[in-house]
């Protein structure tokens, strides 16, 4: 009797802990991969998991924009109550999803539209490639640094400005070359634009595109490059500088305790956006975690020296002073503060303040020095 | 200038090598639309050999695993006489979806040795001779062709039409199966699911492109190579749309086939054969 | 000991023949996911789970819109001899199509009629060049049709990217939102956009009776199953040809139609319009052996192996390559199990 109590107590207790998880789920739009968009996203979530005792988690990779919303069905159907969607192209789904199942909670990456059951989120690079840029310019021998871009849509065109801007405060005279690949994922279209790139006499890479296949590319002909979205150290030990990594599972965790504590619900979510930086350690910049600057490259660094304000500091210095500075609760720098032409001599952010959070988003034009076809170029 | 050979030949290897692979069963009256999923595992069996144990390896790995598809391919097309074409494709599906779900663990692994570029051109270049000279200078080739071009002739003079079809579907999918392996070993040199990204389409078509000539592979993948190349080379140095770019090496292979005139293929070819008809 | 083609299986052994084969595939799929830590059976579950619920039969009834579509043009193109695989560039085309009516003429009542015109007419015209192509100078169809694919591909991208990028898109990949009067009604809550349903289930029917009870599909006939009779016939080959192919490419721009008005309301990156739908109907033109009726079985029936796939991905959270597998390995069941059920072996040289 005594040992049946037991066995029913500890079945209730399990049923109560299985009861009481939070089910997330999460849909992305590629294959998880190796090293790009979704793989970051599937770390995050793995390292929630294992963070949080109290969530389970679930995933579908691959899914076609138009595919979302029966997803969501299916989520919702099998007990989700947290779904994050991590492409822009889902935007109508989850807003749709969210009409639909308004208990349910949603989270959308690099999303712009809210609801009261619709948070989004998005954690950007821009920072870390001005610092990348700084280290670009200080590097390159040409004056020509190679960007191997995906598509031509605002983030990437941030973060390629972004890039510009800082090398062209170490190098004045320097130029991005850019070479759209239209794909996210295309080992053999990143490869021979690389290619392309070093026959015009680039020596340092940056790029989008899911793979580490830039990287590889450029050091078989000894030049330097910087990583995205994950740790891509080991694919160049001698040739990678420094890179930008994301860190989804710090918003990620930070999300889901808020949903767990009750602090977020499914109806006061309307101004809920992470638009998360350096600040908040939901990005990096790194060749790998904790190795902001390949070790090999430090003397180059320091040697190579820019003028800010009137006085001459090594580059090595700079780098560090901002990346202290943005990831200080307060930051005082931002790299898109005015005055900022574009390439083509129009004024893009006045003097005085940064870029809004809106200007960021939507941003088309092109930086000065950037040089290739910009689809969408504002007149 | 040199720039753009050197390219149009290193990354024209994997797409000459699947060519001559799908060009070899189809001279035999074959026809194999699932090159592009044994390209896939190729690649991730190379891979596996080649960062286990040695590079080299590899390829013999790739070239075993596509020999062995190759084989399987024919099970259905040579033996069970069904459809050419879905059996093809079902085997792209098959060997794109299998490399995808057995190479987890081998992605993001760098490969710390990987193969010279430049001695696997050379070899598939030579292969491209070595097939030359195998049509048309050999007793196999003879057969082979009389397979493709006239199987009921051939059975008739006491040659194995399934034999022949056979070894050519085994020796096709070892080119095929070392194009896998040039691209995990040698031009990325790493592994991810999809790598192979449409390339065997691309030779299936310049199988048509050559007319069913070794030596014509060779030019027809080198300036499939020379346009994709051309298309980030010359990106941005004109005002035309980047797409326009990237639309040319595809623009420029249809031009060429209109001016090539007609190309006969094998007589055979996609026709299942049976003694009895 | 031989092999040998049988004119007349009796039904058991054809059943016998699907039966051993569909057996077979499920025990190598079993076996697959034992290894990946699932129960075979419930994966097998999950694979039919698609008929068990509304949900999973609109998801089989959305995919089987355009394979219908796309399927039954084609079983016309392969029977008369015109391999056309350029079927996913000749929906994009239709895309686009849609697309300009939608965006740049005044909406009105007569919007989705238009769209539908001018996208399978800009369908029909992509496959026309390569038709033209053959007909003139004797380019393989084939290569051209493929190639044509990747430069549908990058005229979307070249349209979304630049002239026709939305004003209320964000600066991403999309045109505007077409207006109500250039969507499709849809069935309940679902993504079924029923009329290009209909449509597909009239062209399935429409091309039957073309191919088999006029003086036309007779002569498409001949020239697909003996091109050297068709000429001593003096059958205008060209022509014949021509039309066939355009109507595939016709019937393919329909489908686009349907699937950037019906499902996306815009023009959007070419890789999301359509799921592989002009490469799969391929598969759904030969399982049907040339008979555009016979699509009416073998759309549903793919749609249902790319659901199931989808069902089985979603629910086991398992990469979604297995959705290749099981449509990879189900697909060389049904060819094997047609070509056993076809033959017999004869003890006797």
């Amino acid at each position: 009797m005594r040992k049946a109590l037991g066995v029913l107590l500890l079945a209730l207790g399990l049923a109560w802990a299985q009861g009481d998880k939070l089910k997330a789920c999460f849909i992305y739009v590629g294959p998880i991969g190796d090293a790009g968009w979704t793989y970051a996203h599937d770390q995050g979530r793995k390292k929630a998991e294992a963070a949080l005792p109290w969530l389970e988690t679930r995933y579908v990779e691959s899914v076609p924009e138009a595919q979302a919303l029966p997803v969501m069905d299916r989520f919702v159907k099998e007990g989700c109550q947290v779904i994050f969607a991590t492409s822009f192209g889902y935007m109508e789904a989850v807003l749709e999803g969210a009409r639909k199942y308004p208990n349910v909670i949603f989270a959308h990456a690099t999303g712009i539209k809210r609801a009261p059951n619709v948070a989004t989120y998005m954690a950007d690079f821009y920072q870390v490639y001005y610092l990348n840029g700084l280290a670009a310019g200080a590097l390159s021998k040409t004056g020509k640094v190679g960007y191997v871009a995906a598509f031509p849509i605002p983030e990437v065109k941030r973060h390629i400005n972004a890039f510009a801007l800082g090398v062209r405060a170490v190098n004045p005279k320097a130029q991005v070359l850019v070479r759209w690949i239209n794909a996210w994922y295309d080992p053999a279209k990143a490869r021979e634009a690389t290619e392309a790139l070093l026959a015009q006499g680039a020596d340092v890479f940056a790029f989008t595109e899911d793979t580490p296949t830039v990287i590889q590319t450029a050091a078989k002909k000894g030049a330097y490059s910087f990583g995205h979205y994950t740790p891509m150290l080991k694919f160049a030990p001698g040739h990678v500088v420094s890179g930008q990594i994301v860190r989804w599972e710090v918003i990620y965790i930070d999300f889901l305790k808020k949903v767990k504590e009750g602090v977020y619900t499914a109806k006061n979510l309307e101004n809920v956006d992470y638009f998360w930086l350096l600040q908040h350690k939901a990005v990096e910049m790194g060749a790998d975690y904790g190795v902001p600057i390949n070790p090999k490259h430090v003397p180059l660094l320091q040697k190579a020296s820019l003028t800010v304000g009137g006085k001459k500091v090594s580059v090595y210095d700079r780098i560090m002073t901002l990346l202290k500075d943005m990831q200080s609760p307060k930051p005082t720098f931002d790299p898109f503060t005015g005055p900022i032409q574009d390439r083509k001599g129009v004024v893009r952010i006045p003097a005085g303040r940064k870029a809004s959070l809106e200007e960021l988003l939507t941003m088309e034009w092109a930086a000065p020095g950037v040089v290739g076809d910009w689809p969408g170029e504002p007149r | 200038m040199e720039e753009a050979l050197l390219r149009a030949v290193l990354f024209g290897t994997p797409i000459l090598l699947a060519s001559l692979g799908a060009l070899l069963s189809e001279r035999g009256g074959v026809v194999n639309l699932g090159v592009e999923g044994m390209m896939a595992l190729a690649a991730l069996a190379a891979f596996a050999v080649g960062l286990e144990a040695h590079p080299v390896l590899g390829v013999l790995a790739g070239v075993g695993v596509g020999s062995l598809l190759g084989l399987f391919l024919g099970v259905f097309a040579v033996s069970l006489r069904a459809n050419q074409f879905v059996a093809g494709l079902a085997l792209a599906a098959l060997g794109l979806g299998a490399s995808g779900l057995l190479g987890k663990r081998y992605e993001g692994v760098p490969l710390p040795n990987p193969l010279p570029e430049g001695v696997l051109a050379a070899l598939a270049l030579a292969l491209a001779f070595g097939l030359h000279l195998l049509f048309f200078r050999t007793r196999f080739g003879l057969y082979l062709r009389s397979v493709g071009e006239n199987p009921k002739a051939a059975d008739l003079f006491g040659v194995s039409v399934d034999g022949v079809r056979y070894g050519a579907l085994a020796l096709g999918g070892g080119l095929i199966g070392m194009a896998g392996a040039y691209l995990s070993l040698a031009y990325r040199p790493s592994w991810t699911d999809g790598m192979t990204s449409g390339l065997g389409w691309v030779a299936i078509a310049l199988v048509i492109l050559a007319a069913w000539q070794p030596l014509r592979a060779v030019f027809g993948a080198y300036l499939f190579g020379l346009l994709f190349f051309l298309q980030f080379r010359l990106q941005g140095s004109v005002p035309i749309p980047s797409e326009a770019f990237a639309a040319m090496p595809y623009l420029l292979v249809i031009l060429v086939l209109a001016l090539s005139g007609r190309a006969r293929a094998p007589k055979a070819l996609g026709q299942p054969f049976d003694r009895g008809r | 000991m031989r092999w040998e083609l049988e004119p007349n299986p009796t039904r058991g052994k054809v059943l016998g023949a699907y039966a051993l084969f569909l057996l077979l595939a499920l025990f190598l799929l079993g076996l697959i996911f034992l290894a990946y830590g699932v129960p075979p059976l419930k994966a097998y579950a999950l694979l039919f789970s698609p008929l068990t619920d509304t949900l999973g039969l609109a998801e089989v009834a959305r995919r089987t819109i355009p394979l219908l579509l796309i399927g039954s043009g084609l079983a016309l193109a392969f029977r008369v001899g015109f391999f056309n695989i350029g079927a996913e560039g000749q929906l994009l085309l239709g895309a686009v199509g849609a697309a300009y009516v939608a965006l740049f003429l005044p909406p009105g009542p007569w919007t989705l009629p238009l769209m539908f015109l001018l996208g399978g007419s800009l369908g029909a015209v992509w496959v026309g060049i390569a038709a033209w192509l053959r007909v003139r100078f004797g380019a393989n169809e084939i290569l051209t049709t493929l190639m044509q694919n990747y430069l549908a591909y990058y005229l979307v991208v070249y349209l979304v990217a630049g002239p026709w990028k939305g004003r209320q898109v964000f600066g991403f990949l999309y045109t505007d939102r077409f207006p109500p009067e250039a969507q499709l009604p849809r069935l309940g809550d679902t993504l079924v956009h029923w009329p290009t349903l209909v449509l597909g289930i009239a062209a399935a029917l429409l091309l039957q009776t073309l191919l088999f009870r006029t003086p036309l599909g007779f002569e498409w006939r001949i020239l697909g199953e003996n091109p050297k009779a068709a000429r001593y016939l003096g059958l205008k080959q060209g022509r014949l040809l021509l039309l066939a192919a355009l109507s595939s490419g016709l019937l393919a721009g329909l489908s686009g139609v349907g699937e950037v008005a019906g499902i996306h309301l815009r023009l959007l990156e070419p890789a999301q319009i359509s799921l592989g739908y002009g490469f799969t109907a391929i598969l759904v033109a030969w399982l049907a052996r040339g008979r555009p009726l016979g699509v009416l079985l073998t759309a549903p029936l793919l749609g249902l192996v790319l659901a199931g796939g989808d069902a089985l991905k979603l629910a086991l959270s398992m990469p979604f390559r297995v959705v290749d597998v099981v449509a990879g390995l189900l697909l060389l069941s049904f060819i094997g199990a047609e070509a056993l059920s076809r033959h017999r072996l004869v003890w006797r040289r």
